[in-house]
């Protein structure tokens, strides 16, 4: 049984209590909008680009002033944004070395990867990814 | 589908949906005949070898050819690779001028990049009307002057539009290459579910297609090729069942089509697309034309009525596929196929590997819904009401 930072915790029970796929993907809808810190179409360059998804999607790392770790991302398709937005609630404000050892298998628990395309599922592995890579790098330097 | 839900499949353009001819004639094939062809002498290879052949046969019939004409591949990007590792190759050299167009599926752009790039052979493209989504045809009497291989899709995967492949060939044979005569490849994929193509009347000299978009198995299509071309082509792939006699000098080759056909073939593959050609010669494909054309049209109509829906094709022709491609201003492509997947309706996203042609139209992607011959004015009804109840919640 895998264990949740509790915001991430919170999400998966909403995502639980859905009545069906529809239901998940008005949720996933209104994620999107509650992005903590949306990465400006600006500042989308290659490097942060999430490899493997249909639509574009931009995810970057940050600490603030505590050490705790700040995910900043943004997605043209709105259920992959809805998906980074959850990360970035569920993670936010961890040290990285917590970040670095999260399971994505989260994504499950919310019955939201059935509802996926394999490109879209391999994007989503690909952005966690990422971003644990990023955390175990961090988690190293603090 | 979730719930009990029926299932709505507007995804033919991708692959269409098989009868119960071809799946029973493909587990008949394994359940009575399985047995490899060409090769030994017992009953069941006989019965094997004279039931793939006779798949031959029928399917260059359907097509208006002899059977000599015809190469199976595993489909049409093996088919167009198979013009440029086969034919080109052998045939075309620095200083030729491929000529294709902007409208054109990967399978007919990423070849000739290669052969280009290895033989110093010009690609240029006829760039699409951006006001008419059609080939620019004035640009194509001009490039088809200098052209020694023009190949063209007959219907475009993603706009539905017939391109003027009859004009295009004579074009091509009369003025191409300056007035000796060009070569031309038909890429047919997207024409043959709904139309019937007689590749000798038709006076291309290689036209490929795939089985599955015409309610035949997956992996196997078809290179027609005129006979007196094809014994300037040389075996892409090289091996077992093309070859005459092997010494440890040299080989010498089968002629005709199984000169291309190396290695065991797609054997029950060619029963069930014989058995998808038999399905399809009982309908009038006239008809079957006017069926899924009606459908597109209809549908496009509806769909722009729709707040914020963009359609991109001509719905207007009564030559146009049963193609119809649209977005929504504010709702991305990959989330309308995904909310529209979940109420049923299977329909494709994405580039449609025309990623040329999508950059004329100044998009990266469309949602794309395509009929085909089982498909009714009630589904598109109720894809329309769906449609508009996602535009409304999420739009």
């Amino acid at each position: 049984m895998n264990e949740w930072p509790p915001p991430l915790q919170e999400i998966i029970n909403e995502f639980k209590d859905c009545f069906d796929r529809m239901e998940r993907y008005e949720l996933l809808f209104e994620y999107a909008t509650k992005l903590p810190h949306e990465l400006q179409a600006k500042d989308w360059t290659e490097e942060n680009r999430v490899k493997g998804c249909q639509s574009e999607a931009h995810v970057e790392c940050t600490l603030d002033e505590n050490g705790g770790f700040q995910l900043h991302g943004a997605a043209d398709a709105n259920l992959v944004q809805g998906l980074i937005a959850i990360l970035a609630i569920g993670v936010n404000g961890l040290p990285p070395s917590e970040v670095a050892l999260i399971n994505p298998e989260f994504v499950d628990e919310m019955d939201v990867k059935a509802s996926l395309t394999p490109s879209r599922a391999n994007g989503f592995m690909n952005m966690f990814e990422m971003i644990r890579q990023t955390a175990k790098i961090m988690s190293k330097e603090v | 589908m979730e719930g009990g839900q029926p299932l709505v499949y507007f995804d033919n353009a991708a692959t269409t949906q098989k009868p119960k001819q071809v799946i029973e004639a493909m587990n008949s094939y394994y359940e009575n005949t399985n047995s490899n062809v060409h090769r030994a002498v017992h009953t069941l290879a006989g019965e094997a070898t004279e039931g793939y052949e006779m798949a031959r046969t029928e399917v260059a019939a359907y097509f208006g050819a002899p059977r000599d004409h015809l190469i199976f591949t595993s489909g049409t990007t093996e088919a167009i690779n198979l013009v440029a590792y086969g034919w080109a190759r052998a045939n075309l050299s620095k200083g030729d001028v491929i000529l294709t167009t902007e409208m054109e599926h990967h399978a007919d752009i990423v070849p000739w990049q290669i052969l280009s790039k290895e033989r110093g052979i010009e690609i240029r493209y006829i760039p699409l009307e951006r006001d008419t989504l059609t080939l620019d045809m004035e640009a194509f009497e001009i490039g088809v002057q200098e052209a020694s291989l023009v190949c063209v899709v007959h219907t475009s995967n993603v706009l539905g539009v017939r391109n003027d492949v009859e004009r295009i060939i004579e074009l091509s044979k009369t003025t191409g290459k300056k007035g000796s005569g060009a070569f031309v490849m038909i890429d047919a994929a997207q024409a043959a579910p709904h139309e019937r193509i007689n590749f000798v009347e038709l006076g291309c000299d290689f036209m490929a297609l795939s089985s599955h978009k015409m309610g035949g198995p997956t992996g196997i299509g078809g290179l027609f090729v005129k006979p007196e071309i094809m014994e300037t082509m040389i075996p892409f792939i090289s091996g077992g069942d093309m070859i005459e006699t092997v010494t440890l000098e040299g080989s010498t080759f089968q002629k005709g089509p199984q000169k291309f056909e190396a290695g065991t073939p797609r054997i029950a593959e060619a029963f069930g697309w014989h058995a998808s050609v038999k399905w399809l010669s009982k309908f009038d494909m006239k008809m079957v034309h006017e069926h899924v054309s009606n459908l597109a049209k209809m549908t496009a109509k509806k769909m722009s009525s729709i707040p914020g829906i963009r359609i991109y094709g001509r719905h207007d022709l009564n030559t146009c596929s049963g193609v119809v491609s649209f977005l929504h201003d504010s709702i991305h492509a990959e989330d309308l196929a995904h909310l529209l997947d979940s109420g049923g309706f299977a329909v494709r996203t994405g580039h449609h590997c025309a990623q040329p042609l999508m950059e004329a139209l100044g998009v990266s992607s469309t949602a794309r819904v395509s009929f085909w011959i089982y498909n009714t004015v009630e589904e598109s009804d109720a894809f329309i009401d769906y449609l508009t109840s996602i535009v409304e919640k999420f739009g």
